[in-house]
């Protein structure tokens, strides 16, 4: 084993309400590139972020060279050769690339000998063939440069060990390319590199082992060799049994949702969204199955009003109009929304609000809006809190103290308390534990039978598989094919993730 | 019985020797710091310095810098009436608003108005006649330039600037028929950074002399450094940041009026007027002149000065023609002081626009 | 050993809030009297010129009150738009233009209405229309074409001086004014009634009533309830169906119309005609009262107090102890920095750690 640079064992970590690293064990080989794969919150930013001494973990060890270090802080992990690029970089703007890469080096005092820094700069940058001047200043230069200081500024502290965490999420195809090269010329100079990221391709073009997680779990570490884009896929999303839950066939009505040629942006400007045709009908689940970033964030956003689109959203019969969430309120949509913290609750607000946030536009309350006082919610919301087994010791709390699973009740409970006729729910269980899954899947069946028309966006399949009436598969934008929920179609539905074939339903 | 009545006569007499003795407490209220080099300065010397050494025990002053010329100058009138202060000193136009609202609520208390236009009772108004010795600045600058070209940073177009402006340019023209001179507007009476900028747009057009209506000495420190000459303004203080180009400054001597103010009320015989007298009083002169100005020239001040002292000469007197070479003034007249304190126009040789309306 | 600064979990209670407050006060007060001291002059006597007359005299109290009406308005149209995270800090400005359209009513436009019944609140809607004009146009450009409020509110405020400078050096200029630069005094209908001889207005009732206006505002409408959730969190606002646009310009309009209103209560109420500079920065100490009442309309009233108080009295101690302007700024400097860093405990706790 004497080619094992890092070893991390039995690492676990939990966070309030979340088991964010369940006894993850990991090693990480001299001159290797190792991916880290799997969905967005299935642990892979928080394992490596204990590596970085970021976050202490609650149990396990880490091993560098194998002789067990503690790792307290970044500052101690340089000192072990270890180096990570977060999603958000740390560079001062107004500072040169040079003077970034100086910051913080102990070596350096308060007058650093910038020539000599900008010497070494310049050839390391031609030698692995990061095309970045030291002189130019941070805020001169494009992400993907930017990117490249940070890959400079780790070269020039000597690690050995290389964190990439997401690093192609901002760059161009081009970018990309270059970045795999700079890596594979990093490596054939004994450095090692954790990649982590969800893309299938990048992870098969660029790694000589392939490690998965899924729900703080380590679920299995493959030589690359060996894998193909369909076992990843199928091994990321998973068919794990966790939970079963009994559904009754489902009896579908009238059509609530129709979506025609829809496109839509995505936040960097290209087409997330590219012509999507799909119905759901009342007292149906439309499952949209598919791996991270093929656009299902950019496809609910849409059909809920929050994102600019062309194409028809219609509901219930009625023509909506883009960027119109008031009307679609007023129609009965609900949206569970896969950033729960970030855009379906008010952190700083107490509980008794966000039961209550759409209440001037819901049709069960009609109080006057010049004689309104937020407390008079505070009974509503006890009641909610008692339906739905919110564990708060106040509907007063602000709604930041929750843990993920009562925040995502308290967001499901007014969604589903607004009486909508269609429900669109993204990822609307990662993160949360068992007990919280179960208690969302009920709920969403029970309104299905209720005959609301719900369209399920998941990057699990187990989820898809318990909840949905039927199956459609988004990859890059498209709604590539449609399947039956169930085992036989396993295979098909998995290809159809992996973009490798499509077949039509 | 009679050690009682000896004992009344010692208790009366004591009793009015403190009424008489009690000193007359004077208050000045400033617009700026009292070590501008400038405005306020110029006040504070001729004022708190000079009344204190003229009166000694008989007076007690105080004063306060920096109020702004709002709302806050009113608290400042209300409590020095309140703490018993019967002579007050406003040395900025802007409070003018508030000392006529105070003076009719404290109708025991004189008030005391610089360069302001309302009277009353218990209101005086008092300023100088500065276009004087701003004349014979202007002598000095039209016998120096080479150019033709002189800059005039000035503060706010208000009549008081555009008759310095114009008694400057009439000076100027006296000496040098064919000179201009070039004003820029600031808008701000005390704004270093501003007033250099000012100054040396004025330096990069051309102009080889400047000349100044502003409170800080930035302009003179300009022409310094761009070596060209020129003449200050408020106080003969604002020299020392240009030796090289200083010439001499129209100055105020606020203490020929201060002092003889203070003694007409000590006495009794304070009466509200308008007080506005020119070089004969002293409260306006010019500086002395720097070693930079020939000996012919300084001859030829000193000889106008003293027609101006000695009444024979006005500085206003026809014929003056403005801008567009319509005459405004015909030979043999003198411009009332009317007409002088509502002055907004710019005489022939003036290059620059009085913002209108 | 080390010394971790870390966030606090939760929220400091009121007591704790009026605990630190007063002990910043305390030190700037020490502070000060160390100042005096080094100047040979008698602190004791400071901190009475500091309180006595502000605080202590009917005549003081008013002058106070006159100090605080203006800030009173200026940070009451603040805390309204800081509850929704729109950094107005254009309230001088705003108020400046209520001024300027208070003016523009009593002198050229209702000049010949006599009946200060009608007069005033003409007045009243003259300057809340213009102050809540100029403040919407800084909202416009923040909804709808993305520009920084802080920029626009602030480039805002000096249009508004310099436009104010115009009117008073030209068309304005009163006729009987000899060409200084102040306007014409107000007709008697538009000037507010005052009570005594010592300058006490109606402007200040005013100033309170609008105190519980923009409680009712922030605590009983449905206004109120969507600028809290927007002010906590704009994304979840739009998701929640608000028309996030339309609630910034309004939000921003009420905002300038109560500055304005402010700076029509100014005019009508203390100086009665226009004049430059007539405001030695209101609406910029606005911004800290707003801030250090917590956004809360109530407690403003008593911040605003405080400040009008230490207005008025640190002109005593300049009137009567002779200590030089540029020390009495240092110590409104060092009152400001002592809240705020009293602020700093409250947000943060400081633990020694033993390594």
């Amino acid at each position: 084993m004497s080619d094992v640079v890092l070893r991390l064992s039995g690492i676990v970590k939990s966070f309030p309400g979340v088991l964010a690293n369940d006894h993850v064990d990991f090693t990480l080989k001299r001159g290797e590139v190792h991916a880290l794969l799997g969905e967005n919150g299935a642990g892979k930013t928080t394992l490596m972020n204990i590596a970085y001494g970021i976050y202490k973990p609650d149990e396990g060890d880490i091993y560098v060279d194998n002789r067990r270090v503690k790792i307290t802080s970044p500052h101690r992990a340089m000192e072990y050769g270890i180096g990570m690029i977060q999603q958000h970089f740390s560079l001062v703007p107004s500072f040169s690339v040079a003077e970034n890469i100086t910051l913080g080096l102990k070596e350096f005092g308060i007058f650093p000998k910038m020539e000599s820094v900008k010497k070494k700069i310049e050839s390391l940058s031609q030698k692995f063939g990061l095309d970045v001047s030291a002189d130019s200043h941070i805020w001169q230069l494009s992400v993907g440069e930017q990117q490249r200081v940070e890959i400079l500024k780790l070269l020039y502290m000597n690690a050995r060990i290389m964190i990439l965490d997401e690093p192609t999420a901002i760059l161009t195809p081009q970018e990309t390319e270059n970045l795999f090269k700079t890596i594979r010329e990093m490596v054939k100079n004994g450095a090692s590199v954790i990649f982590i990221s969800h893309k299938l391709k990048e992870v098969l073009k660029i790694s000589d082992r392939i490690t998965v997680m899924r729900h703080g779990r380590m679920l299995d570490t493959i030589p690359t060799s060996v894998a193909d884009e369909r076992i990843l896929a199928r091994k990321m999303v998973g068919r794990d049994v966790l939970l079963k839950v009994s559904k009754k066939p489902s009896s579908p009505g009238r059509e609530i949702l129709e979506v025609e040629n829809l496109w839509s942006r995505g936040d960097k400007g290209q087409y997330a969204i590219r012509g999507v045709d799909l119905k759901v009908r009342s007292g149906e689940i439309l499952g949209i199955a598919g791996v991270e970033g093929n656009g299902q964030r950019e496809l609910a956003e849409s059909i809920y009003g929050l994102r600019r689109y062309t194409g028809r959203v219609v509901i219930d019969g009625e023509d909506m109009l883009p960027l119109d969430v008031t009307s679609r309120i007023r129609r009965g949509v609900a949206y569970i929304p896969q950033d729960r913290k970030g855009l379906a609750l008010c952190g700083g607000l107490p509980i008794y609000y966000n039961f209550f946030l759409k209440v001037f536009d819901s049709p069960n309350f009609s109080f006057n809006p010049y004689m309104f006082n937020p407390s008079y919610l505070r009974r509503g919301a006890e009641q909610m809190v008692k339906d739905y087994s919110i564990s708060t010791p106040s509907v007063d709390l602000e709604a930041k103290y929750l843990s993920g699973g009562n925040m995502q009740k308290v967001v499901l409970a007014r969604e589903i308390s607004g009486s909508p006729k269609l429900i669109i729910a993204v990822h609307p269980t990662r993160g949360l534990d068992v007990g919280a899954m179960e208690f969302i899947y009920k709920s969403l069946l029970r309104e299905r039978n209720k005959g609301v028309a719900i369209l399920l966006i998941a990057g699990d399949l187990e989820e898809i598989f318990t909840l949905s009436d039927r199956v459609g598969v988004l990859y890059e934008g498209e709604i590539v094919g449609y399947s039956k929920p169930d085992e036989s179609h396993i295979e098909e539905i998995g290809l159809m993730m992996a973009g490798v074939g499509s077949i039509d339903a | 019985m009679k050690s009682k009545l000896t004992l009344l006569i010692i208790l009366i007499s004591l009793i009015g020797f403190m009424i008489f003795a009690a000193p007359l407490k004077i208050g000045f209220i400033f617009v700026g710091p009292i070590n501008d080099n400038g405005w306020t300065q110029a006040h504070y010397e001729g004022g708190v310095v000079a009344l204190k050494k003229a009166f000694g025990d008989k007076v007690k002053i105080t004063y306060i810098e920096s109020v702004p010329e709002g709302a806050p100058s009113l608290n400042v009138l209300n409590s020095l009436a309140a703490r018993g202060y019967k002579l007050i000193y406003a040395t900025s136009f802007g409070y003018m608003n508030q000392v006529v609202q105070a003076s009719k609520k404290y109708p025991n208390v004189i008030f005391e108005m610089c360069s302001g236009y309302e009277l009353g009772p218990n209101l005086g108004e008092y300023f100088g006649r500065m276009y004087e010795p701003r004349y014979l600045s202007g002598l000095i600058a039209g016998a120096m330039t080479k150019a033709g070209k002189i800059g005039y940073v000035a503060a706010y177009p208000t009549p008081e600037v555009v008759r310095g402006i114009n008694a400057f340019t009439l000076g100027v023209r006296a000496v040098n028929p064919h000179a201009t001179v070039h004003v820029v507007w600031t808008f701000t009476w005390f704004n270093p950074p501003v007033e250099k900028d000012a100054a040396l747009s004025l330096i990069n057009s051309g102009c080889d002399v400047l000349a100044q209506h502003q409170d800080s000495p930035a302009a003179v420190e300009a022409a310094q450094n761009r070596g060209i000459y020129a003449i200050g303004y408020d106080s003969a203080n604002m020299g020392k940041f240009g030796p090289d180009a200083y010439l001499t400054a129209p100055i105020w001597d606020w203490s020929a009026f201060y002092v003889p103010n203070v003694k007409s009320v000590l006495d009794g015989t304070w009466k509200s007027e308008s007080y506005w007298k020119g070089m004969e009083s002293g409260i306006v002169k010019l500086a002395p002149m720097s070693d930079l100005v020939p000996t012919t020239v300084k001859r030829l001040v000193k000889a106008m000065e003293k027609e101006i002292v000695t009444g024979k000469f006005h500085v206003f007197e026809g014929p003056i023609y403005d801008q567009n070479g319509e005459l405004r003034v015909p030979a043999g007249k003198v411009m009332s002081d009317d007409e002088l304190l509502s002055m907004q126009w710019f005489v022939d040789g003036v290059v620059g626009r009085i913002p209108k309306k | 050993m080390k010394l971790i600064v870390e966030k606090r979990s939760s929220r400091a209670s009121d007591l704790s809030i009026l605990f630190v407050s007063l002990f910043s006060v305390l030190v700037a007060l020490i502070i000060l009297g160390l100042i005096i001291l080094s100047l040979k002059k008698n602190p004791i006597e400071a901190y009475i010129e500091l309180v006595s007359w502000p605080f202590g005299t009917v005549a003081g109290v008013v002058q106070t009150l006159i100090a605080m009406m203006p800030l009173l308005f200026t940070s009451l149209g603040l805390l309204i738009a800081f509850k929704m995270k729109l950094w107005n800090i254009g309230a001088e400005g705003q108020f400046y233009m209520g001024a300027f359209a208070a003016t523009w009513g009593a002198l050229f436009v209702f000049d010949h209405i006599s009946n200060p019944w009608l007069m005033v609140p003409l007045l009243m809607i003259l300057g809340m229309g213009s102050g809540a004009g100029w403040a919407a146009i800084s909202g416009l450009m923040r909804a709808y074409l993305g520009v920084n409020e802080i920029l626009s509110t602030l480039m805002l405020n000096y249009i508004a001086i310099h436009w104010v400078d115009y009117l008073v050096y030209g068309p304005w200029k009163g006729a009987q004014s000899h060409n200084f630069p102040i306007t014409a005094t107000f007709p008697k209908a538009a000037i507010l009634p005052q009570y005594g001889a010592n300058g006490l207005n109606l402007g200040i009732f005013f100033a309170l009533i609008t105190s519980i206006f923009v409680y009712y505002l922030l605590k009983w409408t449905r206004l109120g309830y969507e600028i809290e959730i927007a002010g906590d969190n704009i994304r979840a606002a739009e998701y929640s169906g608000i028309n996030v646009k339309r609630t910034i310009v309004i939000v921003m309009a009420i905002s300038g119309a109560i500055s304005g209103l402010g700076g029509m209560m100014e005019m009508s109420g203390v100086l009665f005609r226009l004049q430059p500079n007539f405001s030695p920065g209101y609406g910029y100490t606005a911004i800290i009262i707003a801030w250090l009442a917590r956004l809360n309309p109530f407690i403003a009233i008593i911040v605003s107090f405080f400040f009008g108080g230490l207005l008025v009295g640190t002109q005593q101690i300049q009137l009567f102890l002779q200590i030089p302007f540029s020390l009495i700024n240092v110590f409104q400097g060092l009152v400001l920095f002592a809240l705020l860093s009293g602020e700093i405990f409250l947000r943060y706790r400081i633990k020694v750690v033993r390594t």
